[in-house]
C-alpha cells in the first residue's frame, strides 16, 4: 500500500497524491529544465534487464580461485578462452567485445550485487527488483515509474520513459500519474500522416507560459508531429549505418539508439533480454550452450549500441545499466545446470562510467544457501544513478538514502 | 457555444465564475438562458460527460427536449434493460480470458441503452482499481465488475459491503489470508486510505486495527470464506471508536466519517465537472452532507447532472478526455460497430487498459494521459478507426452518416461533422475556417476526404477535450 | 512422389515433348500462325493464371450435383430473397437475350479456348480470353461497352493499323482480335501484349526455364495452371516476413521443415489444377533446393527414397491426422542455428526436461529413443455423463512416436510423465487450485496411465470449465508411445495400434508429411462449440450476432460441403511437390 500512506507521509509526491494537477507555469518548467540540477537534465538511461537470473560466475569468471573449477565440473569455461580481466576474473569467452569497452573505460562492473531479502522464487524477486522494496511485494510502483511521477508531477510534453520490446511492459516502469508507453519499434512514436493534413494551421496558440488545457493538448500534438518527423529523419539517416547483430535486444537497443538521436525527450529507455517470464537465463539445465549464446548476444548486442552512439558522439549522454532477479548457486546441479542464488555483477556501460570494477567479488566458500553473499545492495547502484546521473533525487524514489558507488566519473 | 456572440459569451464567463463562489447557484438547476442557451455544444458536453459521446440523432432529440427530459433519460433510460442485461450475461459469461472480458466491456459501453451506468461503473473501476493481473481469474475479475456495475448508481454503503466479500477485490490488494496470528493490513489499508476516508484522517495504527478487524477472511479456490477461528475477537480501536469490530463495522465507523463522504463526492466532481483544480470545500460541502445521509450515488450524480455549475464554463472541457472517450466518442458518433478486441488494446495502448488499472488508485487522469507520445497514439487510432483500412475496416463511414444526415455536398457534410463532433464550437469559434480545410486534399472522392476530415477533427485539442 | 510412377513418368514425358514441339515450332515457323496466349503475356510477369480447358472447370461447378449442393446451402436461400439477387437475375436474363444463349452455354463459347491471366510489376494485369464463337464475343463486348458509354467512361482510345483498343473505364484497356479478347490494367500494359503479338520470337513468358518446368510439373491435363516467379515475389515485404517469421518459431521449424526452405529456395511455384468425379486436385511444386549439405530440413528428409511417413492412424470421430517424417533427435541437435535467440520458452522447455528426465541430455539420451515417424491425431470428445460436459468442447489430440528401444525406455517415459503430471499438481496446490488423480486402467493387453480432475463438487456439471476437457495420458502399446490429452482418445490409438502392429502398413516413400482433414467431424465440433465461436466472432469483428451467426453457419455448410482435405508433401532433393485433393460431398 506504499501508493497511499507511506508517500502521503512522506510528502515527496505529495502534489500527484493529493490528485490536482497544478496548472501554473512554475512546476513545468521546473520538470523541463530540471531546476536546479540543468546540468543532468539532458542525460539518458538505458536499463538492460537480464530475465531468469543470471549466472555471474559464468560471466565474469573468478578463475583465480580453485574453488570455482571444483564446484563446477560440466560448466567451467577454461582458463586459457577467458578475457582476463586481472588474475582473478575474466570475463566468458564469448564476451569478447565486453574486454574491449573495459578496456576503453567505457564499462565498470559492480561485484556481488543482491539484495538483503533474497527471494528464490523468479517472480517475487523480479518484483522486488522492479519495486526496489525488499518487503512489500504489494508496491504499488515500480522504482522508474516513482521517478517519473517524483520527477514531472505536472504533465510533461514528452513520455519521460519508454519501454521497447515485444513482452508486457516490466513493472519497474509502473507509474501512477504519468504514461510510461510500451513500443516496438520506432514506427510506433510516429503520428499518421495524411494527404493534405496542415498540422495547426487552423488553431491558434496561446503564447507565453499560462498554460490552458487546450494549449497543453495543442503543444502535445505540436510536438508529437515535431517528433515524428525527427524520428522518420533519424530512420533514414541512420539505416545501413550502424551495426548490429541480428538478436532481439541489439534491435531493441537500436530502436532506443534511434530515439536518443531524434531526440524526442526519453530519458529512461527500458530493454530485455531472456523473453520474460521465467526468463532465459534460468538455466537449471544444459546451461553451457544457452548461457553461452545470451552472454555473447548481451555483450555484442552493447557494443554495437556503444559504437552507433559513439559515431553521433551521444555516448556521452547515454549510461546503460544491466540488472537480473538473481544470481544462480555456485554449485552446478545434476542437470548441467544451476539453481537460483544471491548476488552476481552488474554492469554499467556509456561514455561517463568511470570504467574497472567497483565493489569485491563474493567469496566462493563463505556462502549463504550455497550462493555468493550479496556485496552490494541492489538499490546503491539505483540510487546513485538515480542521483548521479539522471539528477532525480534518490532518497524520495527509494525511502532512503543509500550511500554512492563510485562508478560514474566525476 | 454560439461562437457569433463573443462578448456576451465572456460577460457569461466571468458571472459564470464569480457564481462559482456560491453553492446555492452552483447546485440549482440548470435552467436555459440566453446567456447558457441550450444548444449543440451543452447537449454535447452533456453526453460526453455522462455518457460517451452521441450520434446525430441523440443530438437532435436532446436538442429538442430540452435539458429536464433528456437529462431524465440519462438517469433512467427507457427501454428493455433487462433483456440488455440477460444477453450481455450470456456474452462476458464466455469469456475466456480477461481480455475477453475487456473487449466485452468496450462492446457494452458503445452499446448499452444506460451510458451513464457503465460511465459509473468505469469510476468505480479507478476508484476500487483492482488489476486482474494480480488476481488471475477471470470468473472473479467480471463478478467484481459486475458487482460494481450493480451499484454504480445504487448505494456507496452496500457497494462497500459488497467489496469487502470480492475475491478479486482482496486477491487483486494481496489480501488473500488474513490470520489472526497474522493480519494482513493490505485490505485494511487500502479500504481507509484509498476507497475511502483517505491518509489524511486515518493513521497507521488505524490500518493496523481495522486489519484485526478483518481477519478471518480469506479467499480459497476463488471464492471467500470466513473462518470464525482465525479472527481476532479482541477489541480494536478505530477512528476513535473502540469495540470487538468486526469487517461490518470497519465499514460502519469509515461511512461515519464526514471525510469519507467529502472524499467521494469531490471524486465525483472531478470526475463530472472539473478535474483541474481541487474544489473549494464550501462547494463540496452541501452535496457530502446530503451524501453522508443515504451514500445514495444516484442523488448526488443526477444533482450534478442537473446543476447550473455542470453546464458552467467552469465545466465546460474543463477535462481531457480519457482513451475510452477518445475512442468511444468516434465510434458512437459515426453509429458504427468496430472490433472491440482491437479497440480495447488500443485503448489500452494508450494507457488504459481496462481490467488492468496502474495501482490500486487507478488511472492517473488529467494530464497524464498527454504527451507527445500518446497524442501520436491517439491520432493513429483515430486514423485506423476512420481512414477505412485494417484492422477495423470500412466500418465506420463518416460520408455516409452525413448523407443519411442530411448533407448533400462536402462543404455540408463538414459542417455537419463540426457539429457532430465539436458541437459547432472549435479553435476560439473558428469552425468556418475549419470547415474550409477540407478541401485541402483535393482530388480525393468524398467519402476518402471527409475521411480525412475526420480525422482532423479528433486530433485537434477540442476533440480531446471533454 | 505420391502419384504412381509410371503416370508420372509419362506425363512428364507427354508434357516435355509438346514443350520442345512447341518451342521448336515457335522457332522453325516462318509464317507463325497466331500465338498462345501465354506467349502474349510479357516475360516478367509475376503470376500468371492459365485456364487451359475450361469446360472441364465449368462442368466441374456449374454441375448438377455442384449446383444442386450450392443452392441448397441457407446462404444461398437467404441471398435468393435479397433484391440484389433478383437485380442479378435480371441481368443475367438480359445478358442471356443478348448472347441468344443461356449463361452455362454463353460462357463456355466466350471462353472456351481458354482464359489467361498475369500479373506484371508496376501494377500491371493481362487477361487474355480466347473464345469459340467470334459473334458472340461481338456482341458482348458492344453490350459492355455500351453501359460504359452510358456512365460516361467507355469508347474508342486508340486504332492502330489492324486493331482498335477501347476502354470500359477511361483507365483500362483492351481489344479484340478474331476470336480472342485481350485487356489490361493500362493502355501500354495492352500495348506490350500486342507487341509480342507481332513479334514472332521474341522473349516472352514462355521463354522463361521456370515457367516452362512449372508447367511441365502440371501436367499436360490439367484444367488450369498456375505459375509464380518467386524470385520477383520474394521482394514483397509480407511474404518475406512471412517466410522469415516462420523460421523463428521452434514449433513451426519443426511442422514446415523442408517446406519453408524449399520456397525460400525456389525461383518459382507452379500448380496444376485437375477435376475428377467429387475432388478436386491440386499440384503444387516448387523447386527450390532442400536438403543438401548443412540444410537446416535435413531431419525432415528420409534417408534412403524408399522411407517416408507412415499412413495416418485412424480413429473413431477423427477430426484430423498428421505423419510426419521428423528426426527429432537430428532436429534438436541443430537447436543453435534453428533458434540461435534463447527465449524463456525454449528454456522453460530445458529445464522441465531436465527435471522429468532426471537429468538425462535431451537430445543424445531422449530424443534419440524416438524414431522420425511421427503421427499426431485429433478427434471429437465423447463426454461420460456421470462426469458431465465442460461448456466449450474442445478436441482431443495425441501424438504417437515410435521407440527405438521400447524395452528399456518405456520405465523412463513412464517416470518422467508422472513427474510431470506431480509438479503441476503441486503448483496448482500453491495456488489454491484442485489437482488430478492418477489412474491405471487398461486398454485390451495394454495398461496405461490417465490423470483426471474430480467434478464432484462442480456447481454445474452441464457447463464445466474448460479443465475438464483434459484428462492426460500416457499409453505404450508394443513398439509405440501415446501422449494423449484424454484417455478416451489413448484407448482408440492403442487399439489402432495394435490393428496396425498386426498387419503392418507400408510407409508412403518420398513423403514427409501428409495431412488429412475429415469434414463431417470438423462440422460437427463447429456445430457444438457455435455459440462460442459466434460470441468471438462478434468481438473480433465487431459484428451484430445475426451476422456472425450468418458467417459461422456459412462456415458450417461449407465444411459441410466437403469430404475432407488430404495435403501430401514430399521431396526429392530437387523438386518439392504438394498434392492437396479437396473431396466434395455431392449428392
Amino acid at each position: 500500500m506504499d501508493y497511499t500512506r507511506r508517500e502521503f507521509l512522506r510528502g515527496a509526491a505529495g502534489v500527484s497524491i493529493a490528485g490536482s494537477y497544478v496548472t501554473g507555469a512554475a512546476l513545468a518548467s521546473k520538470a523541463e529544465s530540471g531546476g536546479s540540477r540543468s546540468d543532468k537534465s539532458g542525460n539518458i538511461l538505458v536499463v538492460v534487464q537480464l530475465s531468469g537470473g543470471n549466472d555471474g560466475l559464468n560471466t565474469v569468471v573468478p578463475y583465480g580461485d580453485d574453488e570455482y573449477a571444483r564446484n563446477r565440473p560440466t560448466l567451467r569455461l577454461p582458463q586459457d578462452q577467458l578475457h582476463k580481466i586481472d588474475s582473478y576474473i575474466g570475463f566468458h569467452p564469448r564476451m569478447e567485445s565486453f574486454m574491449r569497452l573495459y578496456k576503453a573505460g567505457h564499462l565498470s562492473i559492480v561485484q556481488g550485487v543482491g539484495s538483503p531479502n533474497p527471494d528464490q522464487s523468479h517472480e517475487n524477486a523480479m518484483r522486488m527488483r522492479h519495486t526496489a522494496d525488499t518487503e512489500d511485494l504489494y508496491r504499488q510502483r515500480g522504482w522508474l515509474g516513482r521517478a517519473v511521477d517524483n520527477e514531472y508531477p505536472a504533465g510533461r510534453v514528452d513520455a519521460p520513459a519508454v519501454f521497447v520490446g515485444p513482452i508486457a511492459r516490466p513493472f519497474a516502469l509502473n507509474a501512477g500519474s504519468v504514461i510510461v508507453p510500451s513500443i516496438r519499434s520506432s514506427g510506433d512514436m510516429v503520428a499518421v500522416q495524411i494527404p493534405g493534413q496542415t498540422g495547426a494551421a487552423s488553431e491558434k496558440r496561446t503564447a507565453g507560459g499560462d498554460e490552458s488545457l487546450p494549449d497543453f493538448v495543442r503543444q502535445c500534438r505540436a510536438k508529437a508531429y515535431a517528433n515524428s518527423k525527427r524520428i522518420e529523419a533519424a530512420l533514414a539517416g541512420a539505416s545501413g549505418s550502424a551495426d548490429y547483430p541480428a538478436a532481439k535486444l541489439a534491435g531493441d537497443l537500436r530502436t532506443a539508439a534511434q530515439l536518443i538521436r531524434a531526440e524526442v525527450g526519453i530519458r529512461i529507455f527500458f530493454v530485455e533480454i531472456g523473453g520474460g517470464g521465467i526468463g532465459g537465463f534460468d538455466n537449471h539445465a544444459n546451461q553451457k550452450g544457452n548461457h553461452c549464446s545470451l552472454v555473447g548476444q548481451l555483450s555484442e548486442s552493447i557494443a554495437a549500441f556503444v559504437g552507433d552512439l559513439r559515431r553521433d558522439k551521444l555516448l556521452d549522454r547515454v549510461l546503460l545499466m544491466t540488472f537480473t532477479e538473481f544470481g544462480r548457486t555456485v554449485k552446478e546441479n545434476g542437470r548441467r545446470g544451476t539453481g537460483h542464488g544471491i548476488a552476481g555483477p552488474a554492469f554499467l556501460v556509456g561514455g561517463a562510467v568511470s570504467g574497472g570494477l567497483c565493489g569485491r567479488h563474493p567469496s566462493l566458500t563463505d556462502l549463504q544457501n550455497g550462493s555468493l553473499k550479496m556485496g552490494i545492495d541492489f538499490r546503491r547502484v539505483y540510487a546513485t544513478v538515480l542521483d548521479g546521473w539522471l539528477g532525480i533525487e534518490s532518497q524520495a524514489v527509494l525511502d532512503k538514502r543509500y550511500e554512492p558507488l563510485d562508478f560514474l566519473d566525476t | 457555444m454560439g461562437a457569433k456572440d463573443a462578448s456576451r459569451e465572456e460577460a457569461a464567463h466571468i458571472a459564470a465564475l464569480e457564481d462559482l463562489q456560491d453553492p446555492g447557484w452552483a447546485w440549482s438547476e440548470y435552467k436555459p438562458s440566453v446567456s447558457a442557451p441550450w444548444d449543440l455544444a451543452r447537449v454535447g458536453h452533456l453526453y460526453r460527460r455522462a455518457g460517451f459521446g452521441a450520434n446525430w440523432a441523440q443530438l437532435q432529440e436532446a436538442l429538442s427536449q430540452g435539458p429536464g427530459p433528456t437529462i431524465d433519460k440519462l438517469l433512467q433510460p427507457q427501454g428493455d434493460l433487462q433483456a440488455f442485461e440477460r444477453e450481455y450475461a450470456v456474452y462476458e459469461g464466455s469469456a475466456m480470458s480477461v481480455n475477453d472480458l475487456r473487449a466485452w466491456w468496450v462492446r457494452r459501453m458503445i452499446q448499452t441503452p444506460h451510458p451513464l451506468l457503465e460511465k459509473m461503473t468505469l469510476f468505480w473501476h479507478g476508484h476500487f482499481a483492482i488489476n486482474g493481473e494480480n488476481v488471475k481469474n477471470t470468473g472473479a475479475m467480471l463478478q467484481y465488475v459486475r458487482a460494481l456495475r450493480g451499484e454504480a448508481l445504487g448505494s456507496f454503503r452496500s457497494m462497500l459491503n459488497s467489496v469487502c466479500r470480492d475475491p478479486a477485490v482482496l486477491l487483486g490488494v494481496g489480501s488473500g489470508a488474513s490470520r489472526k496470528s497474522m493480519p494482513n493490513d493490505n485490505f485494511a489499508g487500502a479500504m481507509l486510505e484509498s476507497f475511502t476516508v483517505g491518509p489524511a484522517v486515518c493513521s497507521q495504527t488505524d490500518v493496523s486495527e481495522a486489519a484485526r478487524a478483518f481477519t478471518g477472511w480469506f479467499v480459497l479456490r476463488g471464492k471467500v470464506r470466513y473462518i470464525e477461528r482465525e479472527h481476532d475477537g479482541g477489541v480494536k480501536r478505530i477512528l476513535g471508536q473502540s469495540g470487538n469490530f468486526t469487517g461490518e463495522d470497519v465499514v460502519r465507523i469509515v461511512l461515519e466519517q464526514d471525510a469519507a463522504a467529502r472524499a467521494i463526492v469531490t471524486k465525483l466532481y472531478k470526475y463530472f465537472i472539473s478535474e483541474g483544480q481541487e474544489p473549494d470545500a464550501k462547494l463540496i460541502a452541501p452535496l457530502a452532507e446530503s451524501f453522508a445521509g443515504d451514500y445514495n450515488i444516484l442523488k448526488v450524480v443526477e444533482t450534478m447532472l442537473r446543476s447550473n455549475i455542470f453546464f458552467s464554463q467552469a465545466a465546460y472541457r474543463g477535462r481531457i478526455k480519457c482513451p475510452v472517450d477518445f475512442a468511444l466518442g468516434i465510434v458512437n458518433a459515426f453509429e458504427g460497430m468496430v472490433s472491440t478486441t482491437h479497440l480495447a488494446e488500443d485503448i489500452a495502448a494508450l494507457g488504459q487498459d481496462l481490467y488492468h488499472p496502474p495501482t490500486i488508485r487507478g488511472w492517473p487522469g488529467g494530464r497524464g494521459w498527454i504527451s507527445s507520445a500518446t497524442m501520436a497514439g491517439r491520432s493513429n487510432l483515430a486514423w485506423s478507426l476512420l481512414g477505412g483500412s485494417k484492422p477495423y475496416g470500412e466500418r465506420l463511414d463518416p460520408w455516409a452518416v452525413a448523407q443519411k444526415h442530411g448533407a448533400s455536398s462536402l462543404e455540408s457534410a463538414a459542417e455537419f461533422l463540426v457539429g457532430l463532433l465539436l458541437g459547432d464550437d472549435a479553435a476560439d469559434g473558428d469552425c468556418e475556417t475549419l470547415i474550409k480545410t477540407v478541401q485541402a486534399a483535393g482530388g480525393a472522392k468524398p467519402q476518402e476526404q471527409l475521411r480525412r476530415f475526420a480525422y482532423r477533427i479528433t486530433s485537434l485539442a477540442e476533440y480531446n477535450l471533454c | 512422389m505420391f502419384y504412381k510412377c509410371e503416370r508420372h513418368k509419362n506425363r512428364r514425358y507427354a508434357g516435355f515433348l509438346s514443350a520442345v514441339l512447341s518451342v521448336l515450332f515457335a522457332v522453325q515457323s516462318p509464317v507463325r500462325a497466331i500465338p498462345s496466349a501465354a506467349e502474349c503475356i510479357p516475360k516478367n510477369a509475376v503470376i500468371s493464371v492459365e485456364i487451359a480447358r475450361p469446360k472441364a472447370l465449368l462442368e466441374f461447378f456449374t454441375g448438377e450435383k455442384v449446383t444442386k449442393a450450392l443452392t441448397a446451402l441457407p446462404a444461398y436461400k437467404n441471398l435468393t430473397s435479397t433484391p440484389k439477387f433478383s437485380e442479378l437475375q435480371g441481368i443475367i436474363g438480359f445478358v442471356e437475350a443478348t448472347l441468344q444463349a443461356d449463361w452455362r452455354t454463353g460462357i463456355a463459347k466466350l471462353t472456351g479456348g481458354g482464359v489467361t491471366f498475369a500479373v506484371c510489376p508496376d501494377d500491371i494485369v493481362v487477361l487474355i480470353v480466347d473464345a469459340e464463337d467470334e459473334q458472340m464475343l461481338g456482341r458482348i463486348h458492344e453490350f459492355f461497352l455500351d453501359i460504359a458509354r452510358g456512365n460516361g467512361y467507355g469508347g474508342e482510345v486508340e486504332s492502330g493499323k489492324d486493331v482498335t483498343a477501347w476502354t470500359f473505364d477511361g483507365k483500362s484497356a483492351h481489344t479484340i482480335i478474331g476470336k480472342r479478347f485481350v485487356f489490361a490494367s493500362s493502355l501500354d500494359g495492352l500495348k506490350a501484349v500486342l507487341e509480342l503479338r507481332d513479334k514472332s520470337g521474341s522473349e516472352n513468358l514462355t521463354s522463361k526455364p521456370g515457367y516452362q518446368s512449372a508447367r511441365r510439373s502440371a501436367g499436360a491435363d490439367a484444367a488450369a495452371i498456375v505459375f509464380a516467379d518467386m524470385t520477383l515475389l520474394k521482394y514483397v515485404p509480407e511474404i518475406s516476413s512471412l517466410l522469415q517469421k516462420s523460421t523463428g518459431n521452434p514449433l513451426a521449424a519443426l511442422a514446415f521443415a523442408g517446406i519453408i526452405e524449399a520456397v525460400q529456395n525456389s525461383s518459382r511455384l507452379g500448380f496444376g489444377l485437375h477435376t475428377a468425379e467429387d475432388k478436386l486436385i491440386l499440384d503444387a511444386s516448387v523447386d527450390g533446393n532442400v536438403g543438401g549439405a548443412g540444410s537446416s530440413a535435413a531431419f525432415a528428409l528420409p534417408k534412403k527414397s524408399d522411407q517416408g511417413v507412415m499412413p495416418n492412424l485412424s480413429v473413431p470421430r477423427r477430426l484430423a491426422a498428421m505423419s510426419l517424417y521428423r528426426d527429432l533427435h537430428e532436429f534438436y541437435a541443430a537447436k543453435d542455428e534453428l533458434f540461435p535467440e534463447r527465449t524463456s520458452g525454449l528454456i522453460f522447455f530445458e529445464n522441465m526436461m531436465g527435471i522429468f528426465f532426471s537429468g538425462r541430455d535431451l537430445t543424445n539420451e531422449v530424443l534419440a529413443e524416438t524414431g522420425p515417424e511421427i503421427r499426431l491425431v485429433a478427434a471429437e470428445q465423447q463426454y461420460d455423463a456421470s462426469i458431465g460436459r465442460p461448456a466449450v468442447e474442445l478436441p482431443a489430440f495425441a501424438a504417437v512416436f515410435r521407440l527405438r528401444n521400447p524395452e528399456s525406455f518405456k520405465a523412463v517415459a513412464e517416470e518422467a510423465w508422472q513427474k510431470a503430471i506431480g509438479l503441476v499438481n503441486f503448483t496448482r496446490g500453491q495456488q489454491a487450485m484442485p489437482g488430478l488423480i492418477i489412474d491405471r486402467p487398461t486398454q485390451g493387453e495394454t495398461k496405461f496411465t490417465v490423470a483426471y480432475f474430480s467434478s464432484a463438487d462442480a456447481e454445474n456439471k452441464a457447463q464445466l470449465a474448460q479443465r475438464f476437457n483434459f484428462r492426460p495420458s500416457i499409453a505404450m502399446p508394443g513398439d509405440y508411445l501415446v501422449l494423449s490429452s484424454t484417455d478416451g482418445l489413448a484407448r482408440d490409438l492403442v487399439d489402432a495400434l495394435n490393428r496396425e502392429t498386426k498387419s503392418p502398413p507400408a510407409s508412403l516413400a518420398g513423403t514427409h508429411s501428409e495431412v488429412e482433414i475429415d469434414s463431417s467431424q470438423l462440422a460437427s465440433i463447429l456445430e457444438a462449440n457455435r455459440m462460442t465461436l459466434v460470441r468471438g466472432d462478434m468481438v473480433k469483428k465487431g459484428k451484430t450476432q445475426a451476422e456472425s451467426e450468418a458467417g459461422i453457419d456459412m462456415l458450417i455448410a461449407l465444411t459441410k460441403l466437403t469430404k475432407g482435405l488430404k495435403v501430401s508433401i514430399g521431396t526429392d532433393g530437387r523438386l518439392t511437390n504438394a498434392r492437396i485433393e479437396l473431396g466434395l460431398n455431392l449428392q
